[in-house]
């Protein structure tokens, strides 16, 4: 699949760093994805995808460097207020509301991009943002589970689920965590399918250990190792790459700076 | 119906004996409501006011506590100390100010609310135990500031404060204001149940169960949980305002920590997850209170005791038991056909 070069920046990164404490999670991270494109984030755990996303989603401020959604800087906008400019995410450990129905689940998101929080009287709007909400749980794939309490959701269900939740929120860019994490093979392939039929216009960042997954449905690759990213290009020019053979493989691997944690390269990261 | 499928093969003959158990519920809460209704007609002046009143007045205030438990997750101690404000509110402005009771009672609810609105603003920050600590500082505030602005009689309190006629006098004749508690616990009630179906009750419930992806969805939750104390506020104050109605007096012992630690063993017997269970709870706590003395002068070491044994029994509170009795029942006839 050819790249199409960047036309409008969705999201723009420069010099992005965080430190908890005496772990430098994040370090100088710069990223350009382009609107409407599909990136894959790879790397071995503890590489700083997750935190790169809380940095991004707000859940999490730098410690340095900044972050610019289509053209504005955001690096200290509280959490939720990033929704408006369409930014939405799903999490690694689902965050569900699991005594909720599933039909409420999504209705939440959908509320939640549409303002009016503190509307305590049920409007026409409502019904609207319900039969919103079953669309979006049809496109998942939930469409018969509507009535069910999440907490009785199987695992597989709870991560179509996520998927809706950001799904609800008008995204313009979909953040998702290791959405495939602990789904059989054909419910990842169903996800896969949901993946690469998204709006074209909608910009897509996806964390994914499943390299099929990822592959598919990415046209360009950033790889992540102990902060840094150490790689970045298009599917085939990842797969041919040394360097992440090495990470993904388990083959012995000298951090590119002194800096680094020194472990984990030796390690065969599989999961 | 759907819950059914468990009963198996002679799923016919099981579904007459739930569906049994069912008819007797639902007659046993009939006869429930029958008698609630006609408390005044069946019984003793003394009962109908001590026991009935009283236990509409606290299940109120109990109520808040588990609105603001069962919806939004947080365990509140200033719901005793904010219906000391509606109360003095109510009792100085009738008392001193010579305003109309009415008029006083709006006022007092308002300015509860509004104190609410502050206290929560702090409060709201956190979550959990420093949640729990922070509100009974504000209870332990509103209980000193009572006891000592002489404004507020201090240590005495305000006396003589007289219900608006129309509910007549608690004592004499517990009618009238035994029926305006009723009405406004059923509206309570009704009010909680509308709220969780609206888009606020829906993002309460979100803050309730996790609160870091109401943030991600746009919600903002240190405002959703201030609104929601204020509900709750809103609540109680209504409760503080029976309550010096039916006392015709307010003083700081009603508002003190020991009043405190009551209102939440009434939430917690009576079942912190369903509203209901606040009633339940005030009417449990309120006939030990009354009848305890005639066998025994240790009424906190009984109310202790029947608090771990309704806690042991029942996790789920007075309220719970008809879940656990419908569990035991379905175990029974799924046990039985097996």
């Amino acid at each position: 699949m050819a790249t199409s070069p960047p036309v409008a920046g969705a999201l723009r990164v420069r010099g992005l760093s965080c430190r908890f404490g005496g772990v430098q999670a994040v370090s100088g991270i710069d990223l350009d994805v382009a609107g409407g494109e599909r990136r894959a984030i790879l790397g071995p755990n503890g590489a700083g995808k997750t935190t790169l996303f809380n940095l991004l989603s707000g859940e999490v401020y730098p410690t340095a460097g900044h972050v610019e959604v289509f053209g504005q800087d955001v690096t200290l906008t509280p959490a939720r207020k990033r929704i408006k400019l369409g930014l939405t995410r799903t999490y690694q450990t689902s965050r569900l509301f699991p005594r909720l129905s599933v039909a409420e689940n999504i209705y939440l998101a959908v509320v939640g991009a549409e303002g009016g929080q503190l509307r305590p009287l049920r409007l026409h709007r409502d019904d609207e943002f319900e039969a919103r909400a079953r669309q979006i749980a049809s496109r998942v794939g939930l469409n018969d589970r509507l009535e069910v309490v999440v907490a009785s959701l199987s695992h597989g269900e709870q991560r179509q689920l996520e998927v809706a939740l950001a799904l609800g929120g008008k995204p313009k860019i979909m953040m998702l965590d290791e959405p495939a994490a602990g789904l059989s093979p054909a419910e990842r392939g169903s996800l896969t399918d949901l993946l690469v039929s998204l709006d074209p216009a909608v910009t897509l960042l996806v964390v994914e250990h499943d390299m099929d997954v990822a592959l598919r449905v990415a046209q360009r690759v950033t790889v992540m190792h102990e902060g840094r990213v150490v790689a970045d290009g298009t599917p085939a020019e990842i797969r041919g790459n040394q360097l992440v053979h090495d990470l993904y493989l388990g083959r012995a691997y000298q951090p590119p700076s002194p800096s680094g944690r020194g472990q984990g390269g030796g390690r065969s990261v599989t999961d | 119906m759907k819950r059914l499928r468990f009963l198996g093969p002679h799923r016919e003959e099981a579904v007459g004996t739930l569906l049994g158990w069912l008819w007797l519920k639902r007659v046993a809460l009939a006869g429930l409501l029958v008698v609630v209704l006609l408390v005044p007609q069946l019984f003793s002046t003394f009962f109908a006011s001590s026991i009935g009143v009283q236990s509409l007045v606290l299940g109120i205030a109990a109520a808040s506590i588990i609105f603001l438990n069962a919806v939004v997750g947080m365990v509140s101690l200033a719901q005793t100390a904010l219906y000391g404000v509606a109360a003095y509110t109510t009792a100085k402005l009738a008392v001193d100010l010579g305003v109309d009771p009415w008029l006083a009672a709006l006022v007092a609810v308002g300015v509860t609310v509004v104190v609410a609105l502050l206290f929560g603003a702090v409060a709201s920050r956190s979550g959990g135990i420093y949640f729990l600590m922070i509100t009974l500082a504000s209870s332990v505030i509103t209980y000193y500031f009572f006891s000592q602005v002489t404004a507020f009689g201090s240590h005495e309190g305000i006396n003589g404060v007289t219900p608006p006629a129309l509910l007549g006098k608690p004592f004499v004749d517990p009618t009238g204001m035994y029926y305006g508690a009723l009405i406004c616990s059923v509206l309570i009630y009704v009010l909680v149940r509308y709220l969780r179906r609206t888009p606020f009750g829906y993002a309460l419930q979100g803050v309730r169960d996790e609160s870091i992806r109401m943030r991600a969805l746009g919600f903002n939750v240190p405002l959703l949980r201030t609104a929601a104390f204020a509900v709750g506020a809103f609540i109680a104050a209504i409760g503080g305002v029976l309550l010096v109605w039916y006392n015709s007096s307010i003083s700081p012992g009603t508002i003190d920590l020991t009043r405190t630690i009551d209102l939440l063993t009434i939430a917690v017997i009576g079942g912190l997850g369903r509203l209901e269970g606040a009633w339940l709870g005030a009417l449990l706590f309120t006939l030990i209170q009354t009848y305890s003395p005639r066998y025994t002068d240790r009424f906190e070491t009984l109310i202790g005791l029947v608090f771990l044994a309704v806690v042991l029994a029942s996790p789920g509170g007075i309220v719970g038991i008809s879940g656990s009795l419908d569990r035991w029942v379905q175990r029974r006839l799924a046990g039985r056909k097996a």
